[in-house]
């Protein structure tokens, strides 16, 4: 079983959050092993088994159940690291090598596409589908 | 050799002490990297069209300082402060719009820095002098109980655990907090000690002596509220309370709070404010702010774009924590 957790906070604003991986779709129709969606109520269904609003003890056991897990740069991606579960984190503008952990799979797809400031709030960021890899790169390394 | 800054902040004083000021700075034995007056009058002027004043902008063009006439925003003092502080100065001396360093000031604060030093601080004497009698420690514990060490004349270099009214400093590394009224009572205190908390020595030294003219008229402290000197006092109480704890903020995301509990364990006495306790116990954030007034000290993200941070967010903790 493959855990996704595709989305970053919803922003303040009804903006999308530019965290958010544009290719959730394709790739999950491409995934041939069973998928858990963790995730928030609101948030857009993508697999039939979706898990909304675990608890964190409930989300920690969960990954103990899986064979990887993959994300973007949300809390679930420290979760796991915390929790010592490696898995594939899908990069666009913020940056993988301050706010991520180097124990996963980071997939940015260029260090030209990062934010300058990676510190202001995420609204003042536009949300861009070519920062992003495609899904045939993401289910190489899933393959590893 | 490290660039000085040197900061005024004026109100009211355009033709009374600040000229005094301004002519003393110019002409120290060690000149400054650059002088910035941040010009916090009701109805600020162009001084450009002032006769002596474009004589001090051509003395300072003569002798090479830079410097700059910035209009500030009316918060107080500390928000004057803190833009110098954050300007990319290594240090900033601070100097108020009524004193008046002696010639050598800047050279004899400057001949004590070295790389444990946090802030150092000479004589502030005031006019007609009386000598405070018995020993006075310049710590905070008995701030309640004897006069500033400043305001006599010191003898010899000496820690002190806090500074007064003009001093020259380590930018960058503690903020002024922004909590504080208008009035910014105890704004110095707090900020020095907050350099020695971060473990630097705070000096007072001989041979350093300003004249503090305490004028009557203008003055960037001219508030005369009661309730913004009794905010102050509260905030600066509580504060004090907490100094043999590491007090810990974390008005932040739920990630960034796992990443911290990855640090804490290396926190001597953590006084924790949380946003999600179930991941790290502690008080609340809205606890914090009443305490303390002023967040942005423990800001995690606005301390990584100040420090210009390219390292990942569990060193930037142990950077601001530890």
């Amino acid at each position: 079983m493959i855990i996704i957790a595709p989305y970053a906070q919803k922003l303040r604003t009804d903006k999308e959050n530019p965290k958010n991986y544009p290719y959730w779709e394709d790739l999950v129709k491409q995934i041939k092993e069973p998928i858990v969606q963790v995730g928030v109520g609101g948030e857009k269904q993508l697999v039939p088994d979706f898990k909304k609003n675990l608890s964190i003890p409930a989300l920690r056991e969960l990954l103990w159940q899986c064979r990887t897990w993959i994300g973007v740069d949300s809390f679930f991606q420290h979760l796991a690291w915390d929790e010592g579960v490696p898995g594939i984190v899908l990069w666009g503008p913020s940056d993988p090598l301050i706010w991520g952990h180097p124990e996963n799979i980071n997939l940015l797809k260029g260090r030209e596409h990062l934010v300058e400031n990676q510190y202001i709030w995420w609204e003042a960021t536009e949300h861009k589908k070519e920062r992003f890899v495609q899904p045939e790169i993401v289910l190489e390394h899933l393959k590893e | 050799m490290s660039r000085v800054l040197c900061s005024v902040a004026t109100r009211g004083r355009y033709f009374t002490t600040l000229p005094l000021v301004l002519n003393a700075i110019i002409n120290q034995s060690k000149p400054v990297d650059k002088l910035v007056i941040f010009d916090d009058n009701d109805e600020p002027k162009d001084m450009r069209k002032e006769f002596m004043y474009q004589y001090f902008f051509q003395m300072l063009d003569i002798k090479g300082i830079e410097w700059e006439w910035l209009f500030a925003e009316k918060k107080g003092q500390h928000h004057i402060h803190q833009r110098a502080n954050t300007m990319g100065y290594e240090w900033v001396w601070r100097v108020d719009d009524d004193a008046i360093p002696e010639p050598n000031v800047l050279e004899a604060l400057y001949s004590h820095v070295g790389e444990s030093v946090g802030a150092v601080g000479g004589s502030v004497l005031t006019p007609p002098y009386m000598p405070a009698t018995g020993s006075i420690t310049g710590l905070i514990d008995n701030i309640d109980s004897e006069p500033n060490i400043q305001w006599g004349v010191i003898e010899k270099e000496k820690q002190v655990e806090h500074l007064h009214c003009t001093f020259l400093y380590r930018a960058g590394v503690c903020d002024y907090n922004l909590g504080l009224s208008r009035v910014a009572h105890r704004e110095e205190t707090l900020f020095t000690y907050g350099l020695h908390q971060k473990g630097y020595e705070i000096l007072v030294v001989p041979n350093a002596v300003t004249w503090h003219m305490k004028n009557p008229d203008g003055g960037i402290r001219s508030e005369t509220k009661k309730e913004m000197y009794e905010h102050d006092e509260y905030l600066f109480r509580n504060i004090l309370a907490y100094r043999d704890k590491t007090i810990v903020v974390l008005n932040c995301g739920l990630g960034d709070h796992i990443v911290f509990s990855h640090v804490l364990p290396s926190i001597l006495s953590a006084e924790v404010f949380s946003c999600y306790p179930e991941v790290v116990p502690g008080k609340s954030i809205a606890q914090a702010i009443e305490l303390f007034g002023d967040l942005d000290p423990w800001n995690v993200y606005k301390k990584m774009d100040q420090w210009k941070w390219k390292g990942d967010l569990e060193s930037a903790y142990r950077k601001l924590y530890l």
